[in-house]
């Protein structure tokens, strides 16, 4: 009777959830012990009861029903991505006609607008002015990059006059939708079938 | 990737049959779970499809890193404790101590009670366990049940109820103890 071992020793020896040393040990002591070996059966017997109770009935239409229950569909987050393509895309548009327009420089144009936003910010936020002077630099080298690109492109327009400048904003603008819906079919992943 | 894994994705990407899929795969087990819960097979029906509607809208927050049944368990079992708090029913807590009577639960053997083994047959056992189930409180009958009837590993419960493994073990123990004394006693 020396060493036996409690009941929750029994249910873990029955599951295999003891480990080698404890699972010898308890075997060993119940080839000593009755009492334990007596414990140990009605152990099994219920344990053998615990893991075959029986399933609950589920109606076969069950998964149907909850199909029909389902909201609009889940998505993974990236919805945002849609409009922020078409805003970029619009801002594009609109900075290429504003420089056709009006003939400012663009580069001058993108370095006002990083400006006001800038001395804003910095009111309120230093640090936040900071790095916005530091995209300003970024900002002027990039737009004077594509400057560059767009007085040759310049050149072109004005050659074509009033008609063919309107011509250019409507692709633009055409291109502005088919990016907005196309980046909207890409990325609503959700859709249903 | 798991198959479970591979019919979220799917899903996601707006593939209902996956979702569906998923649903015939997991009703059974989470109204096994519920059902046993709730004591009542018509609410665990409708529990399980809340449970389903609910995961459906959280998929995008399911990351493959992690088994998509213990997940989903966690979530069932969120609905359980929030259904239970909304309706104020008296829930116990893990960490609250167990009742005088309960906390006896220390069994040496050899038990010197009447042999449940001699007393019933396998069947009338588990009718028995049935209803004693629904005496014992629902934080042991919990882990009882994903232990017992879900088939879940003493890991898995511990990710799902966010505890320690051993605690889980010994509450699964208490329960089963719960259950044998309560068998008794009927």
């Amino acid at each position: 009777m020396r060493d036996c071992r409690n009941a929750e020793s029994f249910y873990l020896y029955l599951e295999g959830e003891l480990d080698p040393a404890e699972r010898r040990g308890l075997e060993s002591h119940l080839e000593d012990c009755p009492a334990c070996r007596e414990a140990l059966a009605e152990r099994r017997l219920l344990h053998e009861a615990f893991t075959s109770l029986p399933p609950l009935e589920v109606p076969p239409d069950f998964a149907l029903s909850v199909m029909d229950r389902l909201p609009e569909p889940a998505t993974v987050g990236h919805r945002w991505l849609a409009p922020l393509i078409a805003a970029t895309a619009s801002l594009v548009v609109g900075l290429f006609g504003f420089y056709l327009l009006t003939g400012e420089s663009l580069s001058d144009v993108l370095v006002a607008v990083s400006r006001i936003s800038g001395s804003a910010t910095g009111r309120f936020l230093p640090l936040l002015a900071k790095m916005f002077k530091v995209g300003t630099l970024v900002l002027k080298l990039a737009a004077d990059l594509v400057s560059m690109l767009v007085t040759g492109l310049g050149a072109v327009l004005h050659a074509l006059g009033p008609q063919g400048i309107g011509l250019i904003l409507g692709l633009g603008l055409l291109l502005s939708l088919l990016l907005f819906f196309g980046a909207k079919r890409l990325l609503s992943l959700g859709e249903k079938t | 990737m798991s198959e479970d894994s591979t019919l979220v994705f799917k899903a996601l990407k707006g593939d209902r049959k996956a979702f569906e899929m998923i649903v015939r795969k997991y009703e059974q087990p989470l109204t096994n779970y519920l059902g046993r819960m709730t004591g009542e097979r018509e609410a665990a029906l409708d529990f399980t499809q809340e449970v389903f509607i609910k995961v459906y809208c959280s998929l995008g927050s399911y990351r493959p890193a992690y088994k998509f049944s213990t997940w989903l368990f966690k979530i069932a079992s969120n609905h359980l404790i929030d259904h239970w708090r909304k309706k104020k029913l008296p829930t116990l807590s893990l960490d609250q101590p167990i009742d005088a009577d309960e906390g006896s639960l220390t069994p040496q053997v050899p038990d010197p009670g009447p042999s449940v083994a001699r007393k019933f047959e396998l069947a009338e056992i588990r009718q028995k366990i049935e209803r004693a189930l629904e005496s014992i409180p629902e934080a042991f009958r919990e882990l009882f049940v994903l232990r017992h009837v879900n088939e879940f590993s003493y890991e898995e419960i511990a990710d799902i109820k966010s505890l320690p493994v051993g605690t889980v073990k010994n509450r699964v123990f208490q329960a089963k103890e719960m259950l044998k004394k309560r068998m008794e006693g009927s």
